[in-house]
């Protein structure tokens, strides 16, 4: 399914920092460094699963990556184009090619807008299609993501939260875009209902060859869907490798304790349980060196000082890590 | 549609055809429920009617004067009103006054809003314009009240355009303040970040999307200044700084009426009455919508 040749976005060291403004002159105090430094290939058709603690910076770098909000620093080149620095206006044309799909069904859709003329709004922005035509591309729309036709005059508050967000999806490939950020798209979710997007996303991928990035805090489902699975922590990458590797066989000490808090699927089958200790650091001011080291049960003397540098340890796993 | 979905849908039946209805009905059905809010929209109603047809509904002139008939009491034969000290019938300067009191206290919430809710939409948006632009109202609030119309006359005149002209002004920086407020926390909502994330350009995603989403608190700030608009217009032109005689403004017609108060009572207390009724009217209005439309309900 997926094609290792042909990155379809290059992500380099790209950073996002908010600035923590305080005082009475409102003057820049610090940063929240939500995302520090990341490094990452996604490639064409994959689905590319990103977890870690919350408030680790997983929607941020999400944003960043569709350039909802400029970067602080780093570079994004998307089908050999960079749009890391790209202005607003000339990219625009990017924007049809990259989507987000929400967490929240509620708020991701304008309460005072029906169904049909939300997702009629990208046709009209975009293109140049008539008031019928674009009906028509709305009406496939629905059938595409499993509503029907009288769902087109309905307003948002009609629908279950499934329902909303099958319009959500709808929204995000109507202007058949190739790369989509799935922010916790399925968090809200019942279970069950969980399952059905789910399989709605899987079979869109594959009859639009469209590449995902699966922000979640569910593992399970992470595994279930990606095929690689990078984890995130304090805004840094921690360990990068195909989902069932890093299952399988974790490297990065962050890893093996995320992993061992969740309920193993096979009992009787021992795994040495890894606690994380204490609270996650404040992203404005994360400590020095591997900013694991204040919760890492393998710490040194120089994991407080050094920072420990992205490398490939084996094909396609990649680590940060000293002790690795 | 997958079958628990289906089951979604169904248990959610009951609330879906109470949906289907527009915002409007379902905020009127909650509005008419409130008694005082009731007599409120019933006493504006009557002012449009009378307003509108003024002069279908009168069988003098509100301002000839007829000084045969001058200072009749209330309930005199052919004035039911009775009629002032020039002899003009009482009745004919209050619907009269109606209109004008509707006119200006419409004509200046509109010039108001339009100033106030542009300031509000660009300022809660755009943040680099943020601080100017309240600076800009913070100045206005300065002056209390009353004294920022009057001041604004002052430079401009005294005529009853001026008024509407004043009283617009005055009411910029407080739906200014509205509106940048629930700009603020509308333009934070996922669905103005996916119509970023699609493309949309900030005029489109300020008119279409932040706008309606802040209609509410618009909507009962307008009633609210109806009443505060037909007052004030009341009050200067009480004060000689708006409607000149022999206009049938409410606050002149008192104004004129003060020295009268001991033999002919009834030119004062009846504009007196009129202008009390129809602001208690949009002010009871106002508290109606405000609960009415609460920004937690379910609209659609
Ligand atoms: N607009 C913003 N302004 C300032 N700080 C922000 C902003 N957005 C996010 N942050 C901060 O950046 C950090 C990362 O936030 P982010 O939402 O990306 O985390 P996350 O991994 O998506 O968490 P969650 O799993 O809870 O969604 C947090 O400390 C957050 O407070
Ligand atoms: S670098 Fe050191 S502190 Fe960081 S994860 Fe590895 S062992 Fe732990
Ligand atoms: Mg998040």
């Amino acid at each position: 399914m997926m094609n290792l040749q042909q990155p379809l976005l290059q992500i380099n060291n790209v950073k996002k920092y908010y600035p923590i403004k305080g005082g009475i002159l409102q003057r820049v105090q610090g940063h929240v460094k939500a995302v520090e430094d990341v490094t990452i290939d996604v490639y064409e058709g994959e689905t590319l699963g990103i977890v870690g603690e919350s408030g680790c910076g997983k929607s941020t770098f999400g944003r960043a990556v569709l350039r909802l909000e400029p970067l602080t620093e780093g570079s994004i080149v998307f089908k050999g184009q960079e749009i890391g620095t790209l202005s607003d206006r000339k990219l625009k044309a990017f924007k049809r090619e990259m989507q987000m799909i929400f967490q929240d069904p509620y708020a991701s859709l304008n309460p005072r807008q029906r169904v049909g003329d939300a997702l009629e709004e990208a046709f009209i922005i975009h293109t140049s299609l008539s008031k019928k035509e674009r009906k028509e591309k709305v009406l496939n729309l629905l059938d595409e993501v499993g509503l029907k036709a009288e769902h087109y005059d309905r307003y948002p508050h009609e629908f279950s939260g499934g329902q909303r967000q099958r319009i959500g999806i709808a929204r995000a490939i109507s202007l058949n875009p190739s790369f989509i950020v799935c922010d916790e798209a399925v968090s809200a979710l019942d279970v069950s209902v969980q399952a059905q997007v789910i399989k709605l996303l899987k079979d869109l991928q594959e009859k639009h060859q469209l590449t995902y990035m699966f922000i979640s805090h569910d593992l399970g489902v992470v595994r279930h869907i990606s095929d690689r699975v990078l984890v995130m922590y304090l805004g840094n990458t921690a360990e990068l490798a195909p989902a069932d590797r890093i299952y399988d066989n974790p490297l990065h000490p962050y890893t093996k304790a995320l992993l061992s808090a969740i309920p193993r699927p096979v009992p009787g089958r021992k795994r040495n349980r890894v606690k994380l200790e204490g609270d996650l650091p404040n992203p404005a001011n994360p400590p020095k060196g591997c900013s694991f080291h204040t919760r890492c049960p393998l710490a040194t003397v120089r994991c407080k000082e050094e920072r420990p540098i992205w490398r490939e340890v084996e094909e396609n796993h990649f680590v940060a890590c000293h002790e690795v | 549609m997958p079958a628990s979905e289906a089951v979604a849908t169904q248990s959610k039946l009951g609330k879906q055809t109470e949906g289907k209805q527009k915002v409007i009905v379902v905020t009127l059905k909650k509005l008419l429920k409130n008694r005082l809010a009731v007599f409120g929209l019933f006493i504006i109603f009557i002012q449009i009617l009378m307003a509108v047809f003024a002069p279908w509904i009168t069988h003098y002139s509100p301002v000839t004067q007829s000084l045969v008939n001058s200072e009749l009491p209330v309930g005199s034969e052919n004035h039911w009103l009775g009629t002032d000290n020039y002899g003009r019938d009482m009745w004919s300067r209050i619907v009269f006054g109606a209109r004008i009191s509707l006119v200006v206290g419409l004509v200046s919430v509109i010039l108001g809003l339009t100033g106030g809710i542009a300031l509000g939409l660009i300022s809660g948006y755009f943040r680099k314009l943020d601080g100017w632009i309240m600076r800009f109202v913070d100045l206005l609030f300065a002056f209390p009240g009353i004294l920022l119309a009057m001041l604004i006359i002052a430079m401009l005149g005294t005529s009853l355009v001026n008024v509407m002209i004043a009283i617009s002004i005055w009411s910029i920086p407080t739906c200014a303040r509205i509106v940048r407020g629930s700009v603020l926390s509308v333009k934070k909502q996922e669905y103005i970040v996916a119509m970023k994330s699609l493309g949309a350009g900030n005029s489109r995603i300020l008119i279409k999307h932040i706008l309606p989403n802040c209609m509410a608190p618009i909507i009962v700030f307008a009633t609210m200044r109806m009443a505060t608009a037909i007052l004030s217009t009341s009050a200067l032109s009480f004060l000689g700084l708006g409607a000149q005689p022999p206009t049938p403004e409410w606050g002149a017609m008192i104004a004129a009426g003060q020295d009268y108060m001991w033999t002919s009572p009834h030119m004062t207390i009846v504009p007196g009455i009129a202008i009390m009724l129809v602001v208690f009217a949009f002010n009871v209005l106002g508290d109606g919508l405000r609960d009415a439309l609460d920004p937690n309900m379910d609209l659609g």
